[in-house]
């Protein structure tokens, strides 16, 4: 975690929306290699920024910089095929298709064969075909789901849809996963093994990590460093000792006395 | 059907009414196809944006009319382009296809002006049927305005056939059907099957079924979706254009209103299937085919009103159309 070359570069980010400002000037940057944490109460702008990310919202001004290519107003798609990939706070999976197909769709991207092809069942069609199968299992199989690769992911149970929609956005082989409330309606078990799940992600995929959690005891044993969001501006940036400790982060959640 | 025959009883009627009955199901299978590649249209628009795209029908009139000018045929005297025909004359296959590729652009074109410009500003649904049917009404009128309002006919015999009907039946008991249903009924199986395995079988197809179930979702996993958005439009309006001369070539281009009935029955058979549903779309077609065709002659002008008064019955039954799926209510 040497390197301090970023990743991701977030420049004076503002997003008004009307009279509301959502977020506020937010500058920082994401290393390559960390887990990045972003905190703050409800409404601080934590998803506002994620979807200024993603390119879902253009930002009213700043610039954002990934992996060197300036990617401010880029249309979505084409910034997740630079390898930014994300999940929701309220998931949102392809609820009538199966698991496999889920997955299969984020490697959309990377299919080799063409369409005329692959509607004559041609074998280059077939090759293409076996390799994001196979592929997509995988990845099924990295978050325990892959006995049920057939199954409509709108049965699922929730704990499984959050482990589907990280599975389906590791499948567009991204650099930096954005992962929104991965916690959200967990106990504090499945909590603990989040945790491990996400640092073997970022182990075994050579993944940068940028996400948003409300539990902070989470967020602090998990994150190597934290921006703290309040009313849209960035008020702490830092380890978590030091993003703990300071007294702005403090008030914000403890409100003055 | 030879056991059919064998046991006919002595009087001429029953034998007369069963071929009758073979005859009504190869006519209705044949319109039937004509009603699901129109359909198909109206539902891959459906399913991917939620909008019902009522310049569909103006685009399927625009394809026959294309079609008439490419096979190089003279206009009449009624309107701007009176008594002018294209330096070309194209063979009717290679004019049906050219026809259904510029129904498809100008598809392309009512997306860009009546559906685009909503979207981008995230307008209520409702307002894009309004703006749609502006277009058809534009449309139809420009017709009007450059070709006149009467009826056109393709040149007789289009696709070349030896025989202008072919016996299904023996020669005591004919059972003829115009070859011109056959044909039809060929290229709409053709482009239905064509259809179908590009939605099941490629990852387009099934970037679009993540575009019709989540937009912005879609999007995020890298999916150019405008991209997806304006294909989708170009292969409805091929279909509506096809569909045009399919119709056209079965009987005439009837004027610049050809497609306001079909256009309203195309929209009865999706509904019937299942909003959104292709192969819903491609089994209400032959549904209200089949109903049409055993509407008896004496009737035949009333042959909409059956077709309708059938959707109406469907519904009641199944709200949700043929194939259609309860809606489930999301929180």
């Amino acid at each position: 975690m040497s390197n301090d070359h970023p990743l991701l570069s977030i420049r004076s980010i503002t997003r008004r929306f009307g009279g509301l400002v959502a977020v506020d000037g937010v500058s920082f940057d994401v290393r390559p290699g960390e887990i990045f944490g972003l905190i703050g109460p409800n409404g601080a702008g934590k998803t506002t920024l994620f979807n200024v990310i993603t390119g879902l919202i253009p930002p009213s001004s700043g610039e954002l910089t990934f992996a060197d290519v300036a990617i401010t107003r880029r249309a979505p798609f084409r910034i997740a095929r630079r390898g930014i990939g994300r999940t929701f706070q309220n998931i949102r999976l392809f609820s009538d298709l199966s698991a496999l197909e889920n997955v299969q769709i984020a490697q959309h991207i990377h299919e080799r064969s063409s369409t005329l092809a692959q509607v004559l069942g041609l074998p280059s069609a077939r090759r293409d075909d076996r390799r994001t199968r196979a592929r997509a299992m995988e990845l099924l199989e990295l978050v325990g789901l892959a006995g049920r690769a057939s199954e409509i992911a709108g049965n699922f149970a929730y704990g499984d849809q959050r482990r589907l929609e990280i599975a389906r956005a590791l499948a567009l082989e991204p650099q930096l996963l954005l992962l929104d409330e991965p916690a959200a309606g967990m106990n504090s078990s499945e909590k603990h093994e989040l945790s491990a799940f996400i640092r073997q992600l970022r182990d075994q995929f050579d993944l940068t990590v940028l996400l948003i959690e409300h539990h902070v005891p989470l967020v602090m044993g998990l994150c190597d460093r934290i921006a703290v969001l309040e009313f849209g501006k960035l008020i702490a940036l830092g380890d978590p000792a030091s993003v703990r400790n300071d007294p702005a982060v403090i008030q914000a959640y403890l409100g003055d006395e | 059907m030879r056991g059919g025959a064998l046991v006919a009883p002595p009087d001429r009627q029953a034998g007369v009414d069963f071929s009758q009955i073979l005859q009504n199901i190869l006519n209705g299978l044949s319109i039937g196809s004509v009603y699901a590649i129109f359909a198909l249209g109206y539902t891959l628009v459906f399913s991917i944006l939620g909008i019902i795209n009522f310049a569909h029908g103006a685009v399927f009139t625009l394809g026959a009319y294309f079609t008439y000018a490419l096979t190089g045929q003279r206009f009449g005297f009624n309107g701007l382009l009176s008594n002018t025909a294209l330096p070309v004359a194209l063979p009717f296959i290679v004019a049906m296809l050219g026809g259904a590729t510029l129904a498809g652009l100008v598809s392309v074109l009512v997306e860009r002006v009546a559906f685009r410009p909503l979207r981008q500003r995230n307008a209520d649904r409702l307002l894009s049927v309004v703006s749609s049917l502006g277009v058809a009404v534009i449309l139809v009128n420009l017709i009007q305005y450059l070709v006149g309002a009467e009826s056109y006919s393709y040149p007789s015999n289009p696709f070349g056939l030896s025989k202008p009907a072919i016996n299904f039946g023996s020669v005591e008991r004919p059972i003829p059907v115009r070859s011109i249903q056959i044909v039809i009924f060929a290229v709409a199986l053709v482009i239905l099957l064509l259809l179908t395995l590009a939605i099941n079988r490629t990852m387009l197809g099934k970037a679009l079924q993540a575009v019709a179930e989540d937009l912005t979702t879609a999007r995020l996993l890298g999916i150019n979706t405008k991209r997806l958005i304006v294909l989708t439009f170009f292969v409805s309006g091929f279909l509506a254009g096809l569909a045009g001369t399919l119709v056209g070539a079965s009987q005439s281009i009837t004027g610049p209103y050809f497609g306001i009935t079909f256009g309203l029955k195309g929209l009865g058979v999706i509904v019937l299937g299942g909003l959104g549903n292709v192969s819903g779309a491609v089994l209400g077609g032959f549904v209200i085919g089949l109903a049409e065709a055993f509407v008896p002659p004496q009737f035949v002008q009333y042959k909409e009103a059956v077709a309708f008064a059938i959707l109406f019955l469907i519904l009641l039954i199944r709200p949700q159309g043929l194939l259609g799926r309860t809606q489930v209510q999301k929180v």
